[in-house]
């Protein structure tokens, strides 16, 4: 765990002087480029509330991929579950008329559950017909794009507006701000400290984990894989649709176009370079968000265009991932040297 | 007449991509590297290509441009994933990403635009009119008038299906992903040859991202690969790598695709046709897997 801690922090640090590089290759000053980064997200009220809100989604599908990873599951499909629990979330906001104290629970609810029946379709395509959950995911995620583009340009569509988006929801539905932070963020924060509870301390998340290890262990350890495997990919549905439901009711208040599209990827790759570690993916989507919110105020103040934060998130996970086993390999090296020594005094 | 002409080029025109970046993926596949880094090396080709003919004034140094470009992402896989062993599927998702990222990055730095770049001074890859067989009457337009890449794409399988079958190189290659060890063991380095695939797979993949910019349209815009790479991922599974088998993969992909296109005036709404090939995709992998439970 210290040793993840320490290569993490030493691998973005790594990436960030490789990132300065790279501006100052193209003529940017890289100092005052971060010092812009770190003003408009951490050192002001407004870009720390906007990148905490902007956190939700990659927490939350960050938290989705690690479980599905940690366990062994090849659930890509985070992308598509957003956009399907976003647009049952916008569905209960807008017909159902009722207070807010029911209303507020029953969008969070269909979002959970727009989610779930996302990745539970593969899960029963996996189940019935043993089809690979990695190719059924990604080609899962472009139809939910394209159904809830459909959705938004037609059924839907908000008559006033000029592109493709539904109405706004019912104001029941609205996520109210505690003390200028969404209460998105407060949901974020609970579901991440659920799912650390259920991976480090119940039954099923040590059971989960030893399935991603080593599943054959796991089988014939006595754990119930197939049962196992349905749960876990529920679960991990409902987590990226409560990222879709939540976007939508703390954000825009309505399923705008390309909702989703910013945040496609992201979940996966805080997955990636948190090594499915829970709190691990919690830090890295805040120090992600920074980066994205910072970008925007980046390039209000310097010339460097915001695309950069991309290239910048890109060369971190490379770089973390690759520092991961090159440096485990440097302390197992000293690890072992100490021990020789100790052994022959 | 016409609309089956029309619905036959559309088929070629979806399917060259697919079917270069198969190919690619397919050498990486008998290999024994789970390569899912085509997507991004296509993205970077295509890039490169409009990057390569915009400033050269060549579609000829935009195509080589774009096998460059797609040689330094296959340059940084084998950084990652053959010398640091990094993990494979990790180092592929990173390489998608940053194809994605640079991309955007340098469309917006080079060319001073957001979405998508177009602009007379990009010279496209011509199409070719074969001497005698362009003038026969229903072969000739079938075979004749095509673009450039198409061809290529053509001489590229049945060269790929030449090496991995017939070449001892292509042995090799296959035992590198069937034993690494016995290879190893019989004095053929294994990273070398899958090095070797990981090139071959980028310069299929950069012909697939120039055929993408140069060939069918004259623009690159934001992400335009659009999955293309993971539909090429789900051919080489489905069909274990063949290179025959790809190919009718890829054209039957390229059909529904051209479907796509042809049914936009209709009164089916443009978001369901478009998920016509990824719902093929869900659909001939539902065959694959109940055929390999039967078998199995």
């Amino acid at each position: 765990m210290r040793k993840q801690t320490l290569s993490g922090i030493l691998g973005v640090l790594a990436a960030l002087m490789i990132g300065g590089l790279v501006l100052a290759l193209q003529g940017f000053n890289p100092f005052s480029t971060y010092g812009a980064l770190l003003q408009y997200s951490l050192f002001s009220a407004s870009g720390l509330s906007a990148m905490l809100s902007r956190a939700v989604p990659l927490v939350l599908t960050g938290l989705s991929a690690s479980i599905a990873f940690g366990s062994g599951l090849n659930n890509l499909g985070q992308p598509g579950q957003l956009v399907i629990g976003a647009l049952s979330a916008t569905l209960v906001g807008l017909f159902v008329p009722l207070p807010p104290l029911v209303l507020i629970p029953m969008c969070i609810a269909a979002s959970m559950a727009g989610g779930l029946l996302w990745s539970g379709l593969a899960a029963v395509l996996r189940r019935a017909f043993a089809m690979d959950e990695f190719i059924v995911t990604l080609m899962l995620n472009f139809i939910a794009d394209y159904f809830t583009l459909w959705a938004i340009t037609y059924p839907l569509f908000d008559p006033t507006a000029l592109s493709p988006m539904t109405r706004p929801v019912s104001t029941h539905a609205w996520l109210s701000e505690v003390a200028g932070i969404n209460a998105s963020v407060l949901y974020m924060v609970a579901a991440t400290v659920l799912c650390w509870l259920l991976m480090s301390k119940g039954v099923s998340g040590y059971e989960w984990r030893m399935m991603g290890q080593n599943r054959l262990f796991a089988r014939i350890g006595g754990c119930r894989v197939d049962a196992h495997y349905v749960r876990v990919m529920l679960v991990t549905g409902a987590l990226a649709g409560l990222a879709g439901g939540l976007m939508v009711m703390g954000g825009p208040h309505r399923f705008v176009k390309g909702l989703g599209a910013n945040y496609a990827w992201d979940g996966v790759m805080i997955a990636v370079v948190a090594n499915n570690s829970i709190p691990g993916t919690f830090f890295y989507g805040l120090l992600f968000s920074m980066l994205q919110q910072g970008a925007i105020g980046m390039e209000l103040v310097t010339a460097v265009p915001s695309e950069f934060i991309d290239v910048l998130q890109a060369i971190i996970v490379l770089v973390v991932v690759a520092g991961r086993v090159s440096l485990n390999l440097v302390f197992d090296h000293i690890a072992t040297r100490k021990k020789l020594r100790e052994s022959l005094q | 007449m016409n609309v089956f002409y029309g619905l036959y080029s559309a088929m070629l025109v979806g399917a060259t991509p697919i079917l270069l970046a198969a190919i690619g993926g397919a050498f990486t596949y008998y290999a024994g590297i789970f390569n899912i880094a085509m997507e991004g090396m296509m993205l970077v080709g295509a890039f490169c290509a409009v990057l390569g003919s915009f400033f050269l004034h060549s579609w000829m140094l935009g195509i080589v441009s774009a096998i460059a470009g797609a040689l330094v992402m296959a340059g940084i896989f084998v950084l990652f994933a053959v010398r640091l062993h990094t993990d494979e599927f990790l180092t592929g998702i990173a390489l998608n990403l940053f194809a994605v990222g640079l991309t955007t990055f340098l469309l917006r730095d080079i060319f001073h635009v957001k979405g998508a770049f177009t602009d007379p001074g990009i010279v496209a890859v011509p199409s070719i009119t074969l001497p005698l067989l362009g003038k026969i009457p229903v072969l000739g337009r079938l075979v004749s008038g095509y673009n450039a890449i198409i061809y290529v794409a053509l001489l590229v399988t049945i060269a790929s299906a030449f090496v991995v079958f017939r070449t001892s190189f292509g042995l090799r290659l296959r035992a590198a992903g069937y034993n690494a060890a016995c290879l190893n063991s019989s004095g053929v380095q294994t990273p070398g040859i899958r090095v070797w695939s990981l090139v071959l797979c980028a310069v299929c993949c950069g012909l697939a991202g120039a055929y993408l910019s140069l060939g069918s349209v004259r623009l690159f815009a934001e992400n335009m690969s659009a999955g293309r790479g993971w539909i090429s991922l789900a051919a080489v599974i489905l069909v274990s790598g063949n290179p025959w088998g790809i190919s009718i993969i890829s054209l039957l992909f390229g059909f529904f695709d051209g479907l796509t296109v042809f049914l936009q005036g209709s009164a089916i709404p443009t978001q369901f046709t478009a998920m016509i090939p990824y719902v093929a995709t869900l659909v001939s992998l539902y065959f694959y897997s109940v055929q390999k439970r039967k078998t199995s």
